[in-house]
């Protein structure tokens, strides 16, 4: 579905991403795993064109996607939900949703009806402003909002970013309902435990480097892994 | 003269002031650039009323051409001059609208010379309304720039461009995650906010009826105000902003002399700005994490 061959990303002067290559199968979760600052949100931002790659290719369906514009990925199928989930804070919940649903032309309504059956919370506050939702509903928004033009595969950057670990495990949870529906999923996390016990296959990102990878299963007892990033 | 004739005045100026003012805003909205340049756009579509009026073309055909050439001049400045350095130091963006200003002005100099042009009357007549007169130019001011600004609210409210325009004024990034394509939004933005001006100018030529290459400059410095004081980036402060200013000036001349008004409508803004920085209708949005 997605193959990521030797990107390297440049702020400036500062080489984020060292030839980076890696995939996701039809069907997986994958995870990017890493510190803070480690580049994951920089590999996610390339995927979807926020960002150029120097070198190297990206391929997302068959397609090269490396020098696409990123109106143009998501049309393709590729849903992107970034850190801090930008939201259209000033519009209402349904608004958002309409805008998720910008390039879609046909089963707008069907599409919202999924969204609203998939996020109860959201139909009951439709016509609220989406500044004022709390913490868990933004980030169901968030998601509701990328799932609008039924994506093949969508990407989630830190979904668990600040949220209490009820909601944490409710949206974990969605992510495993939307992947058995057939969304391929590539996700972001910091929390490596959390990560690691919902995604087939995991790839360990250090300073813009991927310094490992292997099914979740083989990471969560690797014990560099377990140093590292599960706290012993 | 009393106070309702002064009233009608100052909405009759407002509503220029409020046409171009969409133009600061909806520019600043998206690109959080203060498009200095906006105020001579206005120069140059009075400049394209006018020859194409001289030329004997009829106003319908002058209006539309100087419609047409300002928004190709709002596009393409956007492109060749702002779009290289939208990831620049917005300080870069600034200087170079004022360097576009300066530019369009010496340009406008050097073909057309300093001396001011006169614009023909292109709408006469009035009416009585009980025994207070109110002049053809007003009544077709006001009603035009109603309409182009209800037009304008249905736009944004309920097109697909629209609303990408108010998507990409949130969150230009997040807006790209939703397949907006941002390059095509903000050329649009551009055009409108041209479009807009290019008609104030023949609005504002029917009533001060002179021609000449720094006629943008105080005007859209003025229009400028009026989007400030309304709200910097919101489509209704720029009405409510360029109606106050309007009315402020007519009140001004009538009660108290000409010479004051500038100052009057200056000391507005920064009476409104100690007050309620944000402008009259501008707000923060409420966030909660």
């Amino acid at each position: 579905m997605l193959n990521v061959t030797d990107i390297n990303v440049y702020y400036g002067s500062i080489h984020a991403l060292h030839d980076m290559t890696f995939h996701v199968n039809d069907g997986e979760i994958v995870s990017l795993i890493g510190a803070n600052g480690a580049g994951k949100s920089t590999t996610l931002k390339t995927i979807s064109g926020l960002l150029r790659s120097r070198t190297g290719d990206i391929e997302f369906d068959g397609h090269s996607i490396s020098r696409t514009e990123p109106d143009v990925i998501v049309r393709q199928g590729l849903t992107h939900v970034p850190e801090g989930r930008r939201i259209f804070l000033s519009m209402t919940v349904e608004e958002n949703l309409d805008m998720g649903a910008f390039t879609v032309r046909e089963g707008k309504k069907q599409a919202l009806d999924d969204v609203y059956d998939r996020f109860p919370r959201l139909a009951e506050r439709r016509s609220q402003i989406a500044g004022t939702l709390s913490g868990g509903e933004q980030q169901m928004l968030a998601m509701g909002r990328a799932l609008m033009i039924r994506p093949k595969m969508m990407m989630l950057d830190e979904p668990s970013m600040g949220l209490a670990p009820i909601l944490v495990s409710q949206i974990m949870d969605i992510i495993v309902e939307l992947n058995k529906a057939g969304t391929t999923i590539l996700l972001v996390e910091q929390n490596a435990r959390l990560a690691l016990k919902i995604s087939h296959r995991s790839y360990v990102i250090e300073s813009g480097r991927i310094v490992l990878s292997d099914t979740a299963e083989n990471l969560l007892n690797n014990d560099q892994v377990k140093k590292a990033y599960l706290g012993g | 003269m009393n106070l309702i004739n002064h009233l009608i005045n100052g909405i009759h100026v407002g509503s220029i002031y409020a046409l171009v003012a969409l133009g600061y805003n909806m520019v600043y909205g998206i690109v959080k650039l203060i498009n200095f340049a906006h105020g001579d756009i206005i120069m140059a579509g009075a400049y394209v009323a006018f020859f194409a009026l001289d030329a004997g073309l009829p106003t319908v055909v002058a209006v539309a051409a100087s419609v047409v050439f300002c928004v190709l001049l709002g596009v393409v400045i956007e492109k060749v001059a702002y779009r290289p350095l939208r990831k620049s130091a917005k300080i870069s963006l600034l200087i170079t609208a004022i360097g576009i200003s300066l530019l369009l002005e010496n340009v406008a100099q050097k073909l057309f010379s300093a001396t001011p042009r006169l614009f023909p009357k292109i709408i006469s007549g009035g009416f009585y309304l009980g025994d207070r007169q109110i002049s053809m130019t007003t009544i077709v001011t006001i009603v035009v720039s109603a309409v182009l600004m209800a037009l304008l609210t249905v736009f944004v409210k309920t097109t697909n461009a629209g609303k990408a325009m108010r998507a990409v004024s949130e969150d230009t990034e997040a807006a790209q995650l939703m397949g907006i394509n941002v390059d095509n939004t903000i050329s649009m933005t551009f055009a409108i906010g041209s479009g807009l001006a290019a008609i104030a100018a023949v609005l504002y030529c029917c009533s001060y009826p002179q021609v000449y290459p720094t006629m943008g400059a105080l005007f859209g410095i003025k229009a400028f105000i009026a989007a400030v004081l309304g709200g910097i980036g919101s489509i209704p402060g720029a009405v409510v902003g360029g109606l106050t200013i309007g009315i402020a000036e007519a009140l001004t001349k009538g009660y108290l002399s000409s010479t004051w008004a500038d100052a009057i409508v200056f000391s507005l803004l920064i009476v409104t700005l100690l007050l309620k920085p944000s402008g009259i209708l501008g707000r923060k949005v409420v966030e909660k994490v």
